[in-house]
């Protein structure tokens, strides 16, 4: 195994396959930047280009998109509250506020040392669980995913400020994720006839009205730039070093946020934006003053930063083991591999060792120098929140819904976004949280899915599922999320109680 | 504006004559894709797309586009109702597309109309048991008292191939459970190997993997010869109705296509499937090439209509509410 790790570094320092590496770092960054282009849209772009290539440059090339392409996308999650990519949505809540608080340079030094440290983190997980990869995706059932989506709702929903408010917006959330074909009942649901709604509606131009139309709509209400702080140079540049150092000592947050990246990444189908909203609930939940989280506490730009970019080891172990790609990104990745002669199942972990590592060793590469570009641009793109509102907000406007048809070519994602972006700004005003309603919108249809799926194959008799181990473990973890409040503020009356 | 707007269509009308005079084909022809890139539908148009436009003339270039959405119902719908003028042509999923209509719902299009240009490929079905089960042919199978089956959703080829196999052997007796849902084959697949149901259908190409690492075991494929050794066909055992099922890959234009214009398009189809470079090109792409011409994928869906026509009544959602 050792051997194939440095066989595969010294391919990756060749100057040719180092040149892909970069390009797809680059082409990565900024798809990443623009909301609605992503990892699976870059892909795509460069896939025909991989046609004359070696399997190895063709991975390399990929690797490098998908090891940039979160830390690109954390920039406009931090800088206009708008996530680049999907996975950069939890960014949002503390990143943009530290913006308005002209502490941007902190908040993207803080967010890249995190992706990159938490993408080195997640490589090694990865070596680790290649082993046992087998196992880990045999271990997940669907009362397993029944279970760990509702973990996920649990946890969220109760770390919120406001529980009944919460709720509402999760009830909201898994409402508008009932919309669409149901191919377990073969019903269509609240479509009202409409072919657009057919596929349900996609989780990208959904964020992009949520946040970026509905950060504009706000941004017009009040006027004036994004950043109040009037000496706009000074405060970038010192501020990346800063976040650096913040990065680094809460590094137990980073370590925490990998972990669960890389252990959720491993689980088909749920992915990275799940991986950092629980990364980001754990960190808010288990700290112990959380008063400054959603205004702007630099923890909570760390532990989502940190699980996204680790999640890319974890999701590819099911995607090369089994064929089964976790996301868009890497159902595509899977096409790429397909189409270079690597057939993913049991055997390829074995057959292509070394393509693998080249793999690994590329995303790890890949996060390091993508952090490094964005550090070294930093202070240049800071200055976009200094920008006026009578240009900035037309602007970004503009590129939101040109990106949220870029997705699927499709008007309707344009509508979609501008409908999010009106209910995203009357959520803020009437102070209901959106992340409830994000996370439930995410993972609303997995657990309906699974629910269905369980009943189904213990033929209505739940109680089998206590034979599950991970069920009953996640069951476990449930309970724990919701007594963790009560708990909390049981011993702060104590505590209090002593004083 | 009544006059602009009448010159405007004499202009219009005339510039769509002078094109009709060109010979086909002389812009760029598209195949439409239903589904997203990097799938078995894409890479299949993206192995045939460039020797096609060679065959096709010198000048033109065949893209493929991919229009996903619908389970494959939206970019159906566009070639369908596309010009019937050989620019706009789409790859059928067989009989994946038919299904709508023949489970009696609402659907945009109707196959028989289309102007076949022939078939890319065909796969056959595996029944399939886990590596780890007692299971060793069809009769241990017919012994359970308990079947569930691990599949994808209603509207897909793999349950309905699922429901088909089960009424041919005698289990919709049983009353199988259908663990549908699963997002793709590989997923349902993987779920029988970890034991979510006991036995599953899929096309040989997503199976054999599993079948060679000894995760699954194959009991009986459809079609007429069956490749894994040691395992016999439907028909071998004692179930030739089954043998039919198939699932197939053609390219096909919108309904009434001028009898000319189908002839060249069919003429480069049946070049291309021979062309070296492309079966090259298929060989790369794992594709499973098993050309027909135009009229016989026409003939061709005929009978898959019938055949499934046969089964409809199994064919009713299992897990309706």
């Amino acid at each position: 195994m050792f051997d194939s790790i440095f066989t595969a570094a010294s391919y990756l320092a060749d100057g040719m396959n180092l040149l892909f590496l970069m390009l797809g770092v680059v082409v990565g960054i900024i798809f990443g930047i623009i909301p609605g282009l992503g990892g699976a849209t870059a892909i795509a772009l460069l896939l025909p280009l991989t046609f004359g290539m070696q399997a190895e440059q063709a991975i390399t090339l990929m690797g490098g998109v998908m090891g940039a392409v979160t830390i690109g996308g954390s920039i406009t999650a931090i800088l206009l509250n708008t996530p680049g990519t999907a996975p950069n949505a939890a960014t949002c809540f503390d990143g943009y506020p530290l913006t308005r608080q002209g502490k941007a340079g902190v908040a993207i030094g803080a967010a890249v040392t995190a992706s990159s440290v938490g993408g080195v983190i997640g490589a090694f997980i990865l070596i680790l669980l290649l082993p046992v990869a087998k196992n880990i995706i045999l271990f997940f059932g669907p009362p397993a995913y029944f279970m760990l989506a509702l973990l996920g709702l649990t946890a969220l929903t109760a770390a919120s400020s406001n529980l009944l408010r919460g709720l509402i917006g999760a009830c909201l959330g898994l409402f508008i994720g009932f919309v669409g074909y149901d191919d377990l009942g073969g019903v269509t649901r609240y479509t009202g006839g409409v072919d657009y709604l057919w596929d349900g509606l996609s989780i990208v131009p959904v964020l992009i009205g949520l946040f970026a139309i509905a950060e504009m709509l706000k941004l017009y209400v009040v006027g004036g730039s994004i950043a109040k702080s009037d000496d706009a140079a000074s405060v970038g540049v010192s501020g990346t070093f800063e976040g650096i150092k913040a990065a680094f000592r809460h590094f137990k947050v980073i370590l925490s946020g990998s972990v669960i990246g890389s252990v959720i990444g491993t689980v088909p189908g749920v992915g990275g934006t799940v991986a950092s909203f629980l990364s980001y609930s754990f960190t808010v939940q288990t700290s112990k003053d959380k008063g400054e989280f959603g205004k702007g506490d630099i923890r909570g730009v760390i532990a989502p930063e940190a699980s996204n970019n680790a999640k890319d080891g974890g999701s590819l172990v099911p995607t090369l083991a089994f064929g089964i790609p976790g996301s868009a990104e890497m159902a595509l990745f899977l096409g790429v591999l397909v189409l270079h002669g690597m057939d993913p199942g049991p055997m390829l972990l074995l057959e292509r060792e070394f393509t693998i590592f080249v793999l690994i060793l590329a995303l790890l590469a890949a996060t390091v120098a993508s952090g490094i570009i964005v550090l070294l641009t930093a202070r240049y793109l800071i200055k976009v929140t200094y920008i006026d509102s009578s240009i900035l907000i037309p602007s970004v406007i503009v590129v939101s819904l040109v990106g949220a048809y870029a997705l699927h070519n499709s008007i309707g994602d344009v509508f979609a976004a501008a409908f999010f972006g009106v209910l995203g700004y009357l959520m803020h005003r009437f102070d209901y949280p959106r992340i409830t309603l994000v996370i439930a919108l995410v993972l609303g249809g997995l657990m309906e899915r699974n629910y269905f799926q369980t009943s189904l194959m213990y033929r209505g008799d739940w109680s089998k599922a206590f034979g599950d181990t991970p069920f009953v473990i996640l069951l476990g973890l449930v309970v724990l999320a919701l007594l963790m409040p009560v708990i909390s503020k049981a011993i702060k009356h104590k505590a209090g109680q002593k004083a | 504006m009544k006059l602009t707007t009448k010159i405007l269509s004499v202009l219009c009308l005339a510039m769509g004559l002078s094109f009709n005079a060109h010979a086909f084909p002389d812009e760029d022809v598209s195949i439409v894709i239903p589904y997203s890139p990097g799938g078995g539908f894409d890479r299949a148009v993206r192995a045939f797309a460039p020797q096609f436009g060679e065959h096709l003339g010198a000048d033109v270039t065949v893209l493929p586009r991919n229009v996903p959405g619908a389970g494959g119902r939206r970019g159906t719908t566009m070639v369908y109702r596309a010009d019937p003028d050989g620019y706009t042509l789409g790859v059928i999923n067989l009989p994946g597309f038919a299904l709508p209509r023949i489970l009696g719902e609402p659907a945009e299009y109707d196959l028989r109309e289309m102007s076949w240009i022939g078939r890319l490929e065909a796969q056959t079905y595996v029944l399939l048991v886990s590596g780890s089960s007692d299971i060793n042919s069809v009769e241990d199978l017919q012994a359970l008292d308990e079947i569930t089956f691990t599949a994808t959703g209603y509207g897909s080829t793999v349950l309905a191939a699922t429901q088909i196999v089960a009424r041919g052997l005698g289990l919709q007796e049983k009353d199988p459970i259908y663990l549908a849902g699963y997002a793709g084959t590989s997923d349902s697949l993987v779920a029988l190997v970890r034991g979510d149901g006991n036995a599953a259908m899929a096309p040989v190409s997503s199976a054999a993997k599993y079948v060679e690492s000894g995760d699954l075991r194959a009991l009986a494929v459809t079609g007429d010869t069956s490749p894994f050794a040691g395992v016999p066909t439907f028909a071998e055992v004692g179930y030739p109705e089954l043998t039919p099922l198939d699932l197939q890959r053609a390219i096909a234009g919108p309904p009434g296509m001028d009898a000319e214009l189908l002839k060249t398009l069919r003429d480069a189809f049946n070049k291309t499937v021979k062309d070296p470079k492309f079966l090259e090109a298929a060989q790369k792409a794992r594709m499973d090439v098993l050309p027909l011409d135009g009229e016989a994928t026409a003939k061709s869906l005929e009978e898959a209509f019938e055949f499934y026509e046969k089964f409809k009544a199994d064919l009713k959602n299992p897990n309706a509410l």
